[in-house]
């Protein structure tokens, strides 16, 4: 039993280390999957921003008076926004077109006239929706300094504007809202789902495309050590990517780890078993490369990215894409990636999402060998 | 003329090859399939999963006055859906280890005596507790609390006002027109930018794998031996993709316009050929990856490390506004982002040929020099 087992332990090692050699041999493989990783990080944790500041502003000044041009220096002076240029509401279309301004502030005329007679002026704003997230930001700080221009008027008039209600936010684990601290779970998710299904998917459906895998299976080497000899190089260098974007995560931004490290090492181990999983049945069933590509990003990448609440949160979709990310194994990773490292949660609280990645990772691993075996009877 | 000795013979020749990589690309049943159908599911994953406009945030309510006017309060706050309740709690304390456990991202707690406090007019303090994880989804928290709170201060402010028998402030109002969107939906906005990332995917990584291909099996080396020019060969190995890359296009415009009830304002014309310049960059990185790879592993990592940071930095997800100033200086050495410009500004603004000229040059000058610089990479390798 122990001398069969050391035998297949040797096999086995003896695949991987050709796997090995064979990125060894050729390391801009290694390189480019070691520097994906970084290069990511470093690009969504300086880049990747919804707030603008000097959103670009024309401005259609009506009244010309002391009043109005205070109110539009309250628009540009904070940076909030930034004057574009003068131009009359018809050429907003043109603007828009060109991108040469998001919004077109109309101030009246009569404006301070109106606002000493006590009769409210209305300030007509015309917005570009194309991008709503830039849209809802300019509608907010538009809304935010109009109404300071006229609780500032009111006070300077002796009229008391103390708010009799005030609301406190207290913001748990990321309270300076840092994007970094949000996606490095994320994207370790997403890095790690192309190491493991694609890589793996191309490399086995590569030794079937040169036809090297039929050589492979007449050597006394058997078919399970065949398969775990691929897989392993990969797995390893899954954890390596791990490692990268944590590492990267808390030494350039800080990124912390609350709850245990091993914690974060056992979700990125089962994802990865899960994901190995998956590329060696996108191998078996397309045996081409081109193909597995496609299949890997459609069933590995862009769920990973969309249904795993990475970027977007899940309680806000439609029940059937809801309903369908139960079955994301990234899903419960990036969970399970922010509850240690952000919340410092235990597996008191993250158990069920271990669970669920453990039963995945079986399921896929199941129907993989099966077909695997079944291809070659 | 590129190298022909005979410009008819060369015609002939270009022609024939290009008949065969048609023929091989549309007999491969499924590299069709993944052509047409993986742009349509993406299309649709997208356009329904990605909704900037957050709302049911679960959310844990602490009322620790449990009076009908604290009760009133969170009905009317929780009434638009922008926060929903998904736990109750005694005080702070356990709101925060609800928050912990994952059973809400927010709570919003009520001091006692709130109620009694605001009708006689005291201040009173309303705790909203964030789980800043994901700071999108807080900030939608933060900010739908703190206007609903907001409007109910300023009307009391009147209301107090009014009792002291002085006039209200006489305030500017806003009054917002929202242009292309009115609603503000997110689906419009994604399908352009899907496009550009699509047609990435589709041409840039497709090509790359599809020449290392031959280069692994050794077919390249095979027809280089054959009379035709390298450069007419390479020219004829892309043009299934610049149709694949036009159908696509209009397929997702389509599927678009179905289902999310997208616009289409501008002209389809302006949109190809748009298309047509943005795909001699793509294609030309697919060539120059090609050249710099050894296996299609290899092309299709490097395919990625081109198309991850391309995407990021295109403004598709993210507006380039919002970037540092270096960032959104490389901005510019981006194809992605003059296509992602031209796309949104075409079919949702209705731009023309006047509007967005400047992309379409940008475009045309980025894709005559990739694609030259791919294909000079590649006769050297050849030769």
């Amino acid at each position: 039993m122990k001398r069969r087992l050391g035998h297949f332990l040797v096999r086995v090692g003896a695949i991987a280390a050709k796997e090995v050699l064979h990125i060894r041999r050729d390391p801009r493989t290694l390189y480019m999957a070691l520097v994906m990783p970084v290069l990511m990080l470093l690009l969504f944790g300086f880049g990747v921003s919804f707030d603008m500041d000097h959103i670009p502003l024309a401005v259609a000044d009506r009244d010309g008076t002391r009043a109005s041009r205070e109110l539009v220096d309250a628009f540009v002076a904070p940076g909030e926004f930034a004057l574009a240029r003068r131009a009359g509401p018809e050429e907003a279309g043109d603007l828009f077109r060109r991108g040469r301004a998001l919004a077109l502030l109309v101030v009246p005329r009569d404006y301070e006239r109106d606002l000493s007679r006590g009769a409210g002026p209305r300030l007509q704003l015309l917005v570009d929706g194309a991008d709503p997230v830039t849209a809802n930001q300019i509608l907010a700080k538009a809304d935010a300094i109009v109404r300071s221009v006229g609780l500032a008027r009111a006070r300077r008039a002796g009229l008391s504007a103390e708010p009799p209600l005030q609301v406190k936010v207290y913001t748990l684990y990321n309270p300076e809202a840092r994007s970094a601290e949000y996606l490095v779970p994320g994207l370790a998710a997403y890095l790690m789902a192309i190491a493991a299904v694609l890589l793996t998917a191309l490399t086995v459906a590569g030794e079937w495309e040169r036809g090297s895998m039929e050589q492979l299976f007449a050597s006394p080497v058997g078919r399970l050590d065949i398969i775990l000899g691929k897989l392993l190089p990969y797995l390893g260098l899954g954890i390596l990517q791990l490692l990268l974007v944590v590492g990267v995560g808390t030494a350039v931004f800080d990124v912390p780890i609350q709850g245990s490290p091993l914690a974060v090492f056992a979700f990125g181990f089962l994802f990865l078993i899960g994901m190995l999983g998956q590329g060696l049945l996108i191998s078996v069933v397309t045996k081409n490369q081109l193909v597995a590509t496609q299949a890997g990003a459609l069933s590995a990448l862009l769920p990973s990215m969309l249904l795993s609440g990475m970027l977007f949160p899940l309680e806000n979709m439609p029940l059937a894409l809801r309903v369908l990310s139960y079955v994301v194994p990234a899903r419960y990773l990036v969970r399970g990636l922010r509850g240690v490292m952000l919340k410092g949660n235990g597996l008191g609280v993250l158990w069920p999402d271990l669970l669920a990645m453990a039963i995945l990772a079986l399921a896929i691993l199941a129907v993989a060998t099966g077909r695997f075996k079944r291809r070659l009877a | 003329m590129i190298g022909g000795r005979r410009p008819g013979l060369a015609r002939v020749q270009f022609a024939a090859t290009v008949r065969k990589e048609v023929l091989q690309t549309v007999r491969d049943r499924r590299v069709m399939f993944m052509l047409v159908a993986a742009p349509l599911i993406q299309t649709i994953l997208f356009g329904f999963a990605v909704d900037f406009d957050v709302d049911r945030i679960p959310t844990v309510v602490a009322d620790r006055d449990r009076s009908p006017e604290s009760r009133e309060h969170l009905r009317r706050l929780l009434a638009d859906g922008t926060l929903r309740r998904t736990a109750v709690a005694g005080d702070a304390a356990e709101a925060e280890r609800l928050i912990d456990r994952w059973d809400a991202a927010a709570a919003v707690v009520l001091p006692p005596g709130f109620g009694a406090d605001l009708a006689a007019g005291r201040p009173a303090e309303v705790q909203v507790v964030l789980d800043g994880s994901d700071p999108n989804r807080s900030n939608v928290a933060a900010g739908a609390v703190s206007r609903y709170f907001g409007e109910v201060a300023e009307s009391m402010m009147r209301d107090r006002l009014e009792r002291q028998g002085l006039p209200s402030p006489a305030l500017p109002t806003v009054a917002p027109r929202l242009w292309y969107n009115p609603s503000l939906r997110t689906a419009p906005f994604m399908v352009p930018g899907i496009l550009s990332m699509l047609l990435v995917i589709v041409t840039t990584i497709v090509t790359a794998m599809g020449l290392s291909r031959e280069r692994e099996v050794g077919t390249l080396e095979q027809v280089m031996v054959t009379p035709i020019q390298p450069l007419w060969l390479l020219a004829a190995k892309m043009t299934p993709f610049v149709f694949i890359g036009l159908f696509d296009v209009l397929l997702v415009t389509t599927a678009g316009s179905w289902i999310f009830d997208i616009p289409l304002r501008g002209s389809l014309l302006v949109l190809f050929a748009g298309t047509l310049v943005y795909l001699l960059s793509t294609l030309g990185v697919g060539l120059l990856i090609s050249t710099v790879s050894s296996n299609q592993q290899q092309s299709f990592l490097a395919g990625f490390l081109f198309a991850l940071p391309a995407i990021l930095l295109s403004g598709v997800m993210t507006p380039i506004g919002a970037m540092p100033a270096w960032l959104q200086a490389v901005t510019y050495l981006n194809p992605l982002r003059y296509f992602a410009e031209a796309a949104r500004a075409i079919l949702l603004k209705g731009a023309g040929f006047a509007d967005v000229w400047f992309q379409l040059v940008a475009l045309l000058a980025f894709g005559l020099a990739i694609l030259g610089l791919a294909a000079a990479r590649f006769h050297k390798r050849m030769a």
